[in-house]
Parts: structure tokens; sequence; C-alpha cells
């Protein structure tokens, strides 16, 4: 069933597409930059053990004669308060913030997906009970439902993982379900419908693969507003715990230091910026050439 | 659409007529402030601004709060004596003298004269008894610190006798920081129940309750009718505020803007040694960290990798970079500076040779288990001697998963019925309620049979029986009791269900301009602001 | 019109039953008891008991969640654990600070980030958009918390010009006895005529005001730029531009006047986001706000406390989300 949907027949008009916005993609400088950033930040994220000057600061060994150093040759982005390599530590939270926002969208589009695509391919009550659901978590800001979550769920990586796709799923039905709704009219559905298809197939066979391309994009874009929620669920004590090299985290502890030693908290906030930025314009250049109304050639 | 268009430009026109009005006031402001009718002569002369990271006051009711409230408590009420734990010595504040009978039963104390509640009723005999008694009574907080009390009897109008069921040190116990306090019967018993808590105060210290925000600050203004009098140099006003951002503290002191502060990092305290307007000041608290084992679960049930651990640890790094070097390695479960602390105990020392032998003749030749540690969420003394042991087990092969937790929650997990399910390991802190060893050895390590704060789940019938016997001999003789305290410390060291980390120097920060103030541990972090006065 | 209202207010309810049941639970089933809380860190077992009791704890679930409901209708939020005062007196003594906070972000967003984000449109591609989306783009990426630091850093400790802790000097608030009116410091003191109190506390406002408004104005910036680009496709607007109407009249009144929609829905709910930020922001600047109440509140699991705050927030972004409906819905050319 799925072999079909992916046939060469289907996906022709699809590749066409992807190598267009590819080519839109690196026409806008902005977004060209911010998408070698990522991919930097990937690389960053696949080869942080290997490249890090001082791997074993990364998992906590302390070394706390050199605390609190300046940036030096040594240490170049200096030393935190156990002297332990500042930048191996943040290059290592690169891995960290990626693969917590990766989990957590994935995570919520795995409530989220399905439910949208019940909700849109059978209608009526259940469409009505899953809507209204999702309007109720719709209607509070994301990172105020994740504090809620985790600081009842106990403080660690994650529960705030946890926190940050139970907040977020609701987008995701929302948008499938927009999907299902038209893909449901769709002459192939009803075909299958015609021939006795069960229903739980036509949903999970034919209408999830055909909306799935969208959702994918959505979710991309909201990586960078997934990293700065699970840094910030950190920095208030909901998140990663120490030893944990994770962004937020580092910029809390720092807040003890900061006036004797900015580079503390400078390097870990720059990168959360850096991070998100990129994260943030390739989102925005992707969604420009998506979208046909403001789409330039 | 029209309207909608019109009613925005309005917004818009009023908005900058609004801000341009803002600018121009606040420009003139400046030039006739003096002008304006505000009251100068309202201005105080001397104020003291004491700047924290906990809260000034959890519970105004004297007779519940056991918690950082004491800090405000101690100004606005006053105990029969206080102690002076360094000294060894008592000063009588509301009792002018005191005796007790031969076998420690009986103590009679004298009351002073002409003391004022700060609602006006005079303080007698009748008063003290009225306040201890509900203490006792509402059975909250520290009140069990009463506990020997049999029945309170008032002699005459200014002499009032104690009663005990066994021997107790009744003047350590009356000059406890918490649930000791002597407040007017006559304010309590005219207003409802609840009254006190709900942010009202009738006590006889030299401040009176002049303002309060919840959780964050307390006023304090002086009460003209203290039997101190106000004749020297002190303070009209006191302000008692949190402030829990370390830097906003260290900043707001640098500048002047507040007097005195505590509980910055190390790194900072090393900064500021420098300053010249500033005085770091450091002496013996009361305070010491352990580090409980849950000896009811494996392998911590097994006496040899509890020593193993306890030489694993890194006592001088912990020291050095947790605490900046000020504390000082413990040596047994009392603190340096109180009485019952045993100069001579066994201390253990960092050796990682030492421990892996321990860890094989125990079964564990290459270490190989993994361990939960918790500690206080916030906590950043704790947090880095947490991580700095982590760093240590790893080189034997000992995993150590380190947890932040609010200290109800791990409260709450070491309590927990099943040994399997509470935390390995339990980064605790202990201070006195009362100052006497007692207080440590009991609470932490006698056997129990509901588990409060006996975190190690620890039984030893011979120290049981040391403990206890100390605990009467206190009340007829120090001298044998601290023996007996000491003795049962050797078996605490060798048996290690904790590993005693360091007793905590109390470091205070203030201005050069700040004089009198003198640091007792036994009322931990409180400044009594009428002995303190300012001089350029 | 009168429907949808009553469609949007019912919807609201539910919204807030689901909030209050979600986070009822959760207090539930956490792994900390709040009698043990109540009664403070060095209770006996007994007192641990008799609170149990006195709390109410000692009830089955639904009766608990039933008298919290039957609680909450008489405006009674409970007491928080910690300082044993009731909740609602609390939100009440810190919401204002935090409202001061919120309104001036919110002054930024209209006044900033409106402007900004049509400059941007109007200019698409040119450097002028480059630099006013970057710089949108960046105030929605930067960590809040991490520039509040920075800024403490420069103009208070480095620089010296601006103060910091509070929202008064300590001397000015005891000298000076401020009636509230408005609750608002600023506002307050400005309305008294008390010119010494009021600059002490604009002073005050600048850095966390600052902090915390970079947020909505990128915010604001950035869907004011998107949705008048897509406008400006529109056929009308090319019609417009096609007869020659001047290019600032196609861009005020047809192009704007017609985003008005995605713009009052992106305000409001700016305001909705700035409320969360402060959470993050106020501890920094210890700003006497429900955001530091919220962030030692959770650090300590006062869980009635933290149920407070939520509700009050949800509250604020459901009332926020009518608004914005009802705004929208005014538009003749939205048909319901």
């Amino acid at each position: 069933m799925f072999g079909k949907m992916f046939s060469p027949e289907v996906l022709k008009p699809q590749i066409r597409e992807l190598k267009l916005s590819i080519y839109l993609l690196n026409k806008n400088k902005l977004t060209r930059l911010s998408m070698i950033t990522v991919i930097l930040l990937i690389a960053f994220a696949i080869l942080a053990p290997f490249i890090a000057p001082y791997p074993s600061h990364i998992y906590g060994i302390a070394n706390p004669q050199d605390k609190l150093l300046p940036p030096s040759a040594k240490y170049i982005f200096g030393t935190d308060e156990l002297g332990r390599d500042v930048f191996s530590r943040v290059l290592y939270g690169t891995r960290i913030s990626l693969q917590t926002a990766i989990l957590a969208v994935g995570l919520a589009l795995l409530i989220g997906i399905p439910l949208g695509a019940i909700a849109g391919a059978t209608g009526g009550y259940v469409d009505e009970i899953i809507m209204r659901i999702t309007d109720i978590f719709l209607s509070f800001p994301p990172l105020l439902l994740a504090i809620a979550i985790a600081a009842f769920l106990g403080p660690n990586l994650q529960n705030a993982m946890l926190a940050i796709a139970i907040s977020w799923w609701p987008w995701y039905t929302r948008l499938v379900r927009g999907q299902a709704v038209s893909i449901r009219e769709r002459q192939f559905v009803k075909a299958a419908k015609a021939i006795g298809t069960p229903h739980f197939k036509i949903v999970f066979g034919h209408i999830v693969p055909n909306c799935i391309a969208p959702v994918i994009v959505q979710a991309s874009m909201d990586l960078g507003g997934v990293i700065l929620t699970a840094a910030s669920l950190s920095f208030l004590g909901l998140g990663a715990q120490p030893p944990t090299p994770e962004w937020g985290l580092m910029v809390s502890t720092s807040r003890n230091y900061f006036l004797n030693a900015w580079w503390y908290s400078f390097f870990p906030g720059i990168a959360i910026f850096i991070t998100v930025l990129a994260f943030n314009l390739l989102g925005d250049g992707l969604r420009e050439i998506m979208d046909p109304k403001t789409r330039k050639y | 659409m029209r309207n909608l268009i019109i009613s925005k430009k309005f917004v818009f026109l009023i908005t900058v007529l609004l801000v341009i009005s803002i600018t121009l006031a606040g420009c003139g402001g400046q030039n006739n402030s003096n002008a304006s009718g505000q009251k100068q002569s309202n201005v105080p002369v001397q104020i003291v601004f004491y700047a924290q990271n906990s809260t000034p006051i959890t519970d105004f009711d004297p007779s519940v709060e056991f918690s950082n409230g004491v800090v405000t408590l101690n100004n606005i009420y006053e105990t029969l004596l206080r102690y002076d734990p360094l000294e060894k010595k008592f000063t009588p504040v509301l009792a002018t003298d005191y005796n007790k009978s031969e076998d420690g039963l009986t103590w009679t104390f004298h009351i002073r004269k002409g003391v004022k509640f700060h609602d006006g009723t005079d303080l007698n005999a009748e008063a003290v008894k009225f306040s201890i008694e509900r203490t006792i009574n509402l059975g909250k907080g520290a009140s069990f610190i009463w506990e020997p009390v049999k029945e309170i009897n008032v002699k005459d109008e200014y002499t009032v006798e104690f009663k005990l069921k066994y021997p107790a040190p009744m003047d350590l116990i009356a000059s406890s920081a918490y649930a000791a306090f002597i407040m007017s019967p006559t304010a309590v018993k005219s207003n409802p129940e609840g009254w006190l808590t709900q942010g009202h105060e009738a006590g006889t210290g030299p401040y009176k309750l002049e303002s309060f925000q919840m959780g964050q600050e307390v006023v304090l203004t002086k009460f003209d009718d203290y039997w101190g009098g106000w004749d020297g140099k002190h303070f009209d006003k006191a302000i008692i505020k949190k402030i829990p951002e370390t830097a906003t503290r260290r900043q707001m002191v640098e500048k002047g803007e507040v007097d005195i502060t505590r509980d910055l990092p190390y790194e900072d305290v090393e900064a500021l040694k420098n300053n010249q307007n500033l005085v770091v000041e450091t002496g013996p608290s009361f305070e010491n960290l352990l580090m409980l084992f849950n000896t009811d679960k494996k392998p911590l049930d097994n006496k040899l990798v509890r020593q193993a651990l306890s030489y694993a640890f890194p006592y001088d790094d912990v020291v050095k970079y947790a605490m900046g070097g000020y504390a000082t390695q413990a040596r047994g479960a009392v603190p340096y500076g109180l009485w019952g602390h045993g100069e001579n105990l066994f201390q253990y020392k960092y050796d990682l040779e030492k421990a892996k032998e321990l860890l094989k003749q125990a079964g564990y030749p290459n270490g190989g288990f993994k361990l939960l540690l918790t500690y206080t969420a916030g906590d950043e003394a704790e947090k880095k001697t947490a991580e700095l042991y982590k760093s240590e087990l790893s080189k034997l092969n000992i995993e150590l998963e380190i947890r932040a937790m609010p200290w109800e929650s791990q409260w709450e997990m070491a309590k927990d019925k099943d040994p399997d399910k509470r935390q390995d390991i339990f980064a605790f802190y202990w201070w006195p309620d009362i100052a006497s060893p007692y207080s440590y050895l009991y609470n932490m390590f006698h056997s129990q049979d509901d588990i409060l704060f006996n975190l190690a789940y620890w039984e030893n019938v011979e120290f049981d029986n040391l403990v206890d016997e100390g605990s009467r001999q206190s009340g007829i003789d120090m001298t044998k009791a601290e023996e007996l305290f000491i003795k049962a410390q050797e078996i605490l060291t060798e048996e290690a269900p904790a590993i005693f980390v360091y007793d905590k120097q109390y470091i205070k920060i203030f201005n050069k301009s700040l004089k009198g103030y003198k640091d007792n541990p036994a009322y931990p972090n409180v400044v009594f602001f009428y002995e303190t006065y300012r001089e350029k | 019109m009168k429907t949808f209202i009553a469609k949007r207010l019912l919807l609201g309810i539910l919204v807030l039953f689901g909030v209050i049941l979600i986070t009822f639970t959760l207090t539930r089933v956490i792994p900390s008891d709040p009698a043990a809380q109540w009664v403070g860190p060095r209770a006996t077992a007994e007192q641990i008991k008799a609170a149990r009791i006195e709390l109410g704890l000692d009830k089955p679930l639904y009766i608990q969640f039933g008298k919290y409901l039957q609680n909450l209708l008489r405006g009674n939020l409970g007491y928080s654990l910690k300082s044993h005062q009731p909740v609602l007196n609390e939100l009440k003594t810190y919401i204002p600070a935090t409202m001061e906070l919120v309104l001036l972000s919110t002054i930024g967003a209209i006044f900033i980030g409106l402007p900004l984000g049509v400059m941007s449109a109007k200019r698409k591609d040119e450097w002028v958009d480059h630099i006013c989306r970057f710089f949108s783009v960046g105030a929605v990426s930067l960590p809040t918390f991490w520039i509040g630091i920075f800024l403490q850093l420069v103009f208070y400790r480095w620089l010296g010009i601006l103060p910091m802790g509070d929202q008064l000097s300590m001397n000015i608030k005891l000298m000076y006895n401020i009636p509230k009116i408005t609750g608002f410091l600023t506002l307050d003191s400005l309305i008294t005529g008390n010119f010494i109190v009021f600059k002490d506390a604009l002073t005050h406002l600048i850095l966390p005001g600052i902090t915390i408004a970079l947020y909505p104005i990128g915010l604001v910036a950035r869907m004011t730029r998107s949705a008048l680009l897509e406008i400006l496709n529109e056929d009308y607007i090319r019609a417009a531009r096609s007869y020659g109407l001047p290019e600032r009249m196609v861009l005020w009144s047809y192009a704007l006047k017609n985003s008005l929609g995605p713009t009052v829905t992106v305000v409001t709910l700016s305001i909705g986001y700035t409320l969360v930020n402060t959470f993050l922001v106020e501890s920094i600047f210890s700003w006497p706000g429900i955001g530091n109440y919220v962030a030692t509140a959770v650090i300590s699991l006062d869980y009635p406390a933290i149920m407070g705050v939520t509700i009050f927030s949800a509250c604020a972004y459901v009332i926020l989300n009518l608004i914005a409906d009802i705004i929208i819905a005014l538009d003749p050319r939205v048909r319901i």
C-alpha cells in the first residue's frame, strides 16, 4: 500500500518541486546562509565527541584547578566553575539541543498526525471531539503548558521533551486535519472506499502518506522554537540535569558566575541564538517558497 | 471600517501625547521635587538593609515558624535567654537569671521587670507560661523542643518554674532560635485564631513589624518603649529582603545599596575581599553537609562499600572548589565549634587505592554499580560537590546519577516505604534547633519507628543507648554528656552510614560603615539589628 | 455576531475547565506530599498527618476536585504551601508589576514592530528588508533570559547608568508612599505627581522592559511582513497600483487595512507570549511580578501557586483571543 503511494509515477512532480525549492532556497542570501549554518550545526552535533578538544569534560569529568579561566589558546571559550572546557561543552550541546528538539517534534508528530488524520477522515462527532480538545491545547502559550507539565513531571531532559511534545502536537493535528478533509474527497480515496477497504486502512494507508509532506516542512520550521523552549525549560531548572552540557542549563548555572566570567554565559547563549536564528531564517525561507502567493521566480 | 481607522489614529495620538507628557514631567520633576509637597521630615534617620537568598519569613506565628523566618522573628520577639555557643555562655534577655535543682528536673527563671510588649501589655511570669504552653499545645514547628516539660508553674509575678519529665538542658531549650519566643497574651487572646499568621505580631523585641510583602520583604521599625532603651546609636528601620539572584545581591552590596548580605558564590567572595568598602567576615556555623547512604539497599547495606565510598570522596577538592575554602572537612556528625565535637575522631581521607581495596573485599572488585544522588535544586555548593564526587566515582567504574529536586520531593522519595525506590545518596544539611549534639545524632542516626530525618535508615542499639544516655546527662552533667556523644560518634564513623562532608563556615559581607555586628551560629543567619549601628 | 461571541465564550470556558482539570490531575500524580510541604522542612509525622486532614487530602480525588472548583468559583485559589497566604492575594500583589512590563512591550510591539514589518514588506528583498528581517527574526530567536543577563552586565555593571533589582530603589520606596490607583507604579506616581518616584520607577523599568519587549517586536514585525506580502500580491492591490494611486496610499490604507485580521491576532498572541516570557526574565531582574513568583513556585513545587498562575495566564489568554476574534469579526468583510 505504501509502496504504491511512493511509486515513481506519483513522486515525479514532487521531485521536480523539491529541485525547484532547493534552487529557490539558494537564491536568497539570508536563506542560503542559514542553510549552511544548519548543515554545519548538524555536522557539529554528529562530530562533537570527536572534534571536542576535551571530550572527557563533556561527560562531567571535573578539572577544578582550572576553574573559570578566561578564553585562551588552551581553552578558546574559557572554562566553567569546575574547570571544564566551555568550548567542548558548547559543541556537544549542539547534539543535545538538536536531539531534544527532533525527538520532541517527532513525538508531537506521532500524536498529532494520526489524530488529525482520523478527525479529518472520519468527520462527525469524532472530528468535533478531537478538534475541541485540540482547541483547548492551542488556547494557551506552549511554553506555559510545557512549564506546568515539566514542573509536575519532575525535572529531567526526557520529561522536558515530553512536556514540549504535549504542548506542540495540536498544531500538527490541526494542519493534518485540514489536509485530510481535502484528500478525503479525492478520487483514489473514494475508490478505495468503494471496494470496501477498511476505514483504518484508508486513514493510515491513503490519507496519512498524502498529507505528510507539508507537516514535515512545518515541523522543520518549528525546530528553532522548540530548541528555544527546551533551553528555557532547562534555564528554569525543569530540563537537563548537571553535568549535562545543555545550553540553557549552562546559562542558568552561569548566572552565579557571570560577573567574574562573562564567557561562561556568553558562549552557550550565543550558541542558542545562532542555532535558533538559523532554523527560523530557514523556516521563513521555506515558507516563502512553499506559498505560491509570495513565491518569486 | 472608517471608525476603526479613526479610533486607531486617536489611540496613536493619545499615546504620543502621553509619552510626551511623561517625558516632560520626568524632566521637570527633578528641579521642583521639594516644592511638590514631599514630606522630607518623614525620612528616617538610619536604615539598615539586609539582603538574602531566602524568604524573610514563612509564618508570622512565633509558635509555628520553623524556617528562615527566625531572621525576622528574633528582632521582633525575644526569648528568656540567648546562648553564645562559641563562648558557651548564656546572656539574660527576658529572664534576668535562673537556677536548676540538683537532679536537673526543676528549673526556675526570674523574669525581667519593666518590659512591655508592643501592644502595651506588661511582661510577667503568666505571659511566659502562656507563650510556652501555647507553643506546646499548637504542636507545630519546633514545639518538640519542649518535650521534656511536664508542667509550668507561676511562682509569683516574676518567677516561673519548669518541672521536667526527665533531665534536660532547659537553658539551651529556652534560648532556642525557634519556638521559644514570648508573646503578649492580651494580643493573642483578644484576636481570632490565625491572627498572627496573617501578619501581626505581639513581641517585646526592639523592632516592630511595619510592613511586609510575603515571601519578598519585611520592613521593621523601632519600638519606642523597648526595655533596652534607644540611647545608643541604633537603626530606626531595618529591611530584610529576598533577592535570589546572587549577581544582583553582589552588585547591590558593592554599590552600597545593601548593607549586609550572605550566600554569595565563593568566587564573588574572593573578589569582594579586595573591595575597600566592604568587610567579609567568616566563622564557624553549625551547619554541616552529609551524604546519607541508603543502608537498606544493596550494595550500601555493606559496611565495606560505605567505607570505600567514604574513601573515594574528594574532601579537599570539595572544600576548596565547591566551598571556596570556606568550610572544613567534617569530623563526625557534630560540627566544629559546638560542644560534643570530637577533636580526635577518625576522619576519612581521599584515597582511591584504599577504596578499591575495600570494594574488592566487599565483592565489587571492578565497581560496576550505579548510584543515584539527589540534592536540593538551586543549591550551587551541593551541585558542585555532587559533580566532583561523580567525577571521582567514575574512576572506580561506579556510575553516579545526579538529580536536582525540590527539597520536599527528595524527602518524599527518601521516605518511600520501598527501599529500592529511594535515592542511594541524599545530600543533606543539618543545623541545630537547639545547640546540642543530640539534635544531630538523634535526628539523623538514632533508630526510629517512622522515617523522618533518619534518612540513612541505619540502626545500631549501642549507638542508640549512648545517645539516649547523653541526652539525659546533658540536663545534669555536660562533661559526661559530651563524652557519651563523642563515643557514639566513634561508632558512627566506623559504620559510615553517611559521608561527613564538611562543616560550613558562615560568610557575611557587609558595608564597612556597619558596626556592632556579631554572628551567632546558634541563631542561623540572624542579624540582631539592635546591636548594629552605622559609623562612617 | 451574537451567536459567534457566545460560541467563542463557551469555548473559552471549556478551555479553562480543561486547563484546570489537567493541572489539577498533574498536581495529584506528582511524587510530592503537599501536606509535608505545608508544615515545612522539619515536621514530625503527626504534624504531617494533621496537615493532610487540614488540607482535605484524605478525601477521594473527585471530591477534592469538586472542592477546588467550588472554591475557585468563589475566587479562592487555595493557599500557597510556602507562604501560607491565599494564592489570590499573592497574585494580586504580583500581577501589576508584570502587567507593567507586558503593557510596555505591547506598546513596543505596536509602535516599533508594526512599522518595521510594513517597511520590510514594502521594500522586499532590498537591503532595508534584509536588515528588518534579520532584526525581527533575531529578536524572536534571542534567548530572553540570556539577553537579560547581558543588558544587566553592560548597563548596570560596566556603564553604571541604569539601576536594577525591584521596581524602585529601597530608600525611595521607604520615603514615599504611593497610593495604589491603577496598580501600575509608573502611572500612579505620575497621577499623584510624585516625579521622584516616577523617574526612579521609569529607570528601573528600562532594562527588563527592553529584554521583554524584543520578542513581541520581532514577532509582530515578522508577522506583519508576511501578512502584507500576501496581500500585496492580491489582484485588487495590483489594480490600485495600475490606477496610479500613490504607493503610500496603497500600502497604508489598502494593504494594511486588509491585513488587520492577522495583525490583531499576532498582537494579542504576542501579549500572551510576553506574559509567559516574564517567567524567564523577572527573576533575573528581581522584578516583583508573577513571573518571579512562579519561578520560585516551580522550584519548590508549590502547586497551588503554580496552578494559580497557570489559571491566571490561561484566563488572560482566553480573554485576549476573544478580543481578537471580536475585533476581526467587526470587520464587515468577515461574514459569519
